[in-house]
């Protein structure tokens, strides 16, 4: 009898997750169908028919619904004029506030390298002056230089002919860093992996350990601004004010445990053909977000 | 000066009448165990001669005051009651699929609760309380065996004096209606752990915390550890210290520090990673909970306030879970390759290094190599021990020490 009952609660639940499944992608194509209406009428009757069956979690989905991008916004086409620049500049003036270190992170499989170059591209052009990048497999610290390749190429296509004035700092674990004194008046893109983050901490670790070791200092001197202090001696990081995360998986999957502490996440479902509109749509809600810290 | 004010009970839910002449600051408390007290009125002296916050009274020396109270059944820890029909049959089917072993929550909303209720914030946070009771009930049932809860941030001093004064004593009362319940805590076996920086809290608090841990150390049916004066950075600053601590004291070695040792010597060092974090509010960031331990798990933000969480709103959050098992289970699986291969190589530089001073400049056969890096990883291994057995003694001091000093 109770195997019977166990089967049965068994077959029930693969029942509910293939209700959850259809529910997905039954909003994903809503989503995309009111994007191209864009009549005020059908975003509220399908949010209204949905409402019921899109309890089970997904508020992400609402939220995209509800607070979806301007009606004024034109889609950015993929070859556009110098135009496009000046566009994306008062696009993000008119935020009410823009983060001054976003952070990509990729959590699907076999990234895009166009589509985040786009991204990377976008976040530089509406403002944002230090875009990281991270997926928990360390395939964009692999193939770095051609991140790099084809975000010169996205620039090129976004600001036209002029794109080459605007230049960008690359930094990559690999690479030569600067001393952190130096601020960088030109935006920085960062590519990050999992080493950033909780190898990173126990580096500082082993160095105050050693120290420790070696008499220079006690046990007792070590603090919180400390190993802040020296955490950034290495790699400057600052502490990302919006994480948008790309894809189904609900984890930070690694990404820089130490540096999130007040970090706002936002979700999109991919990166894969993502729109300009979906990105700004990310940095509108991130402007609504107030933060007490603590308060 | 601190002498409790004890209401000598009416029935429940009636009235009582009390006075007591001595002027100064005391806490309203109710004589009987179990029923608390909120205050009605007082009068029979001068308004200004009187006044109240946070459940304290406070009058003048040659004021008499009548202070009416009202009892009510204070809130316990533990919630007996079975599900309902339609939320065991939930319940059931959620568990046919993997279940989550240990669920944080941060427990944001009390106070927007409160001002959308219109009550006074003090009583948001009660009803914060009452949900936590609740929610432990639903994961007993739900046969999730440990629970993490932010209850109090280093973030959090800096709200208004009132504000803490108020949450302390809210704690000092749960901790002592704890205290009272033990039996019942036994009988279901309840473990409560409170992580943080508890010297920044009231000695008094300290000691009735030590005493609660300290009762309860033994219990392991369910877990419930309470974060109190707690962030993420405190918490990892403090384990980078205990190593170098274990370093001092010549237990360990500099080369000894790894990923694994650092999550041995945080606050929650004897739970499991959280499976799931749960954010309410709608709030949609971490603030300093957790950060390391909760790298990969699932996160889900909820909008639904604190004190309004439903059994659904849990049943949603799992299913979540339920439907990122199988990706962050293989991030996971490669971090945690990723970590047993940096180890191999720190294990590897450090036998290098070690055999080239010995060799005075030779070449070492791979099959010494092979045995020194046995030989090596075996004693590295074994003043880990060491270090983490002197580092649990050194804690458990700390509580049983405090309780010492409550019993004496």
């Amino acid at each position: 009898m109770r195997t019977r009952m166990a089967l049965m609660y068994s077959l029930l639940w693969r029942l509910l997750l293939i209700l959850v499944h259809v529910n997905r992608a039954l909003f994903s194509w809503l989503h995309v169908r009111i994007q191209s209406w864009k009549g005020r009428l059908w975003e509220r009757a399908a949010t209204v028919l949905l409402l019921p069956i899109s309890l089970v979690g997904f508020p992400d989905f609402q939220n995209n619904l509800n607070h979806g991008p301007d009606a004024n916004v034109k889609p950015i086409t993929e070859k556009s004029t110098g135009g496009g620049r000046s566009r994306c500049l008062s696009d993000g003036k008119s935020l009410k506030k823009i983060p001054v270190h976003i952070g990509l992170l990729v959590a699907e499989e076999e990234p895009s390298y166009p589509d985040i170059a786009n991204v990377v591209v976008w976040c530089m052009a509406v403002g944002i002056s230090y875009v990281s990048v991270y997926d928990n497999h360390g395939v964009f610290q692999k193939n770095n230089s051609r991140l790099l390749e084809e975000i010169k190429r996205q620039q090129q296509d976004l600001l036209g002919v002029d794109g080459s004035m605007h230049s960008v700092e690359f930094l990559s674990s690999g690479s030569d860093q600067h001393q952190h004194n130096v601020v960088s008046c030109r935006p920085t893109v960062r590519v990050l992996s999992p080493d950033d983050g909780k190898q990173s901490i126990v580096h500082v670790a082993q160095q105050l350990c050693r120290s420790v070791e070696n008499k220079e200092r006690s046990f007792k001197d070590i603090n919180v601004s400390m190993l802040d202090l020296l955490l950034r001696e290495s790699k400057n990081i600052p502490d990302p004010e919006l994480v948008v995360k790309f894809g189904p998986v609900n984890s930070t999957l690694g990404f820089l445990p130490w540096h999130i502490r007040l970090t706002e996440f936002i979700s999109l479902p991919s990166h894969r053909n993502i729109s300009y509109e979906d990105l700004l749509g990310a940095l509108q809600r991130y402007g609504a977000c107030q933060q007490r810290l603590g308060q | 000066m601190n002498e409790a004010l004890y209401v000598f009970p009416g029935q429940r839910g009636r009235p009582s009448v009390l006075f007591q002449s001595r002027g100064g600051l005391v806490p309203c408390r109710s004589r009987e165990p179990g029923l608390q007290l909120t205050v009605k009125s007082i009068s029979g002296c001068k308004c200004n001669a009187i006044s109240s916050k946070n459940g304290t009274l406070m009058w003048e020396p040659d004021a008499f005051p009548f202070v009416k109270a009202k009892t009510c059944t204070d809130m316990s820890w533990i919630k007996e009651g079975e599900l309902s029909l339609l939320e065991k049959i939930s319940a059931n089917i959620l568990k046919a699929g993997p279940m989550p072993k240990h669920v944080a929550f941060i427990m944001d909303g009390n106070r927007r609760f409160a001002r959308k209720k219109n009550m006074e914030r003090q009583e948001g946070h009660m009803q914060g309380f009452n949900k936590l009771a609740e929610t432990l009930r639903w994961c007993k049932h739900l046969n999730i065996p440990e629970v993490t809860v932010y209850a109090f941030s280093i973030e959090n001093f800096k709200r208004t004096e009132d504000e803490v004064d108020g949450l302390m004593e809210l704690a000092r009362q749960k901790f002592e209606r704890l205290l009272e319940e033990h039996e019942n805590l036994e009988k279901h076996g309840v473990c409560i752990r409170v992580l943080g920086d508890l010297n920044m809290l009231p000695l008094d608090l300290q000691q009735l915390i030590a005493k609660a841990v300290f009762t309860t150390r033994n219990h392991n049916k369910c877990f419930v550890n309470v974060c109190f004066a707690y962030t993420s950075r405190y918490e990892i600053t403090n384990a980078v210290r205990e190593m170098a601590w274990g370093v001092e004291q010549g237990l360990i070695k500099g080369s000894d520090v790894s990923e694994a040792l650092l999550s041995e010597c945080l606050y929650s060092n004897n739970s499991p990673n959280p499976d799931l974090l749960i954010r309410t509010s709608g709030e949609v960031r971490l603030s300093d909970f957790l950060l390391w331990q909760t790298s990969h798990s699932c996160l889900v933000f909820q909008s639904v306030l604190w004190p309004e969480y439903s059994f659904w709103n849990l049943c949603e959050a799992i299913l979540q879970y339920q439907l990122n098992h199988k990706s962050i289970q293989k991030a996971r699986d490669l971090h945690r390759e990723h970590q047993a291969l940096q180890q191999l190589e720190a294990d590897r530089a450090c036998v290098a290094e070690l055999l080239q001073h010995h060799s005075n400049g030779k070449p070492v056969d791979s099959q010494r190599r092979q045995e020194a890096l046995l030989h090596y990883t075996s004693c590295r291994e074994e003043r880990v021990r060491d270090f983490l057995k002197a580092l649990k003694h050194k804690r458990d001091s700390f509580f049983s020490d405090l309780c010492k000093v409550l019993s004496l």
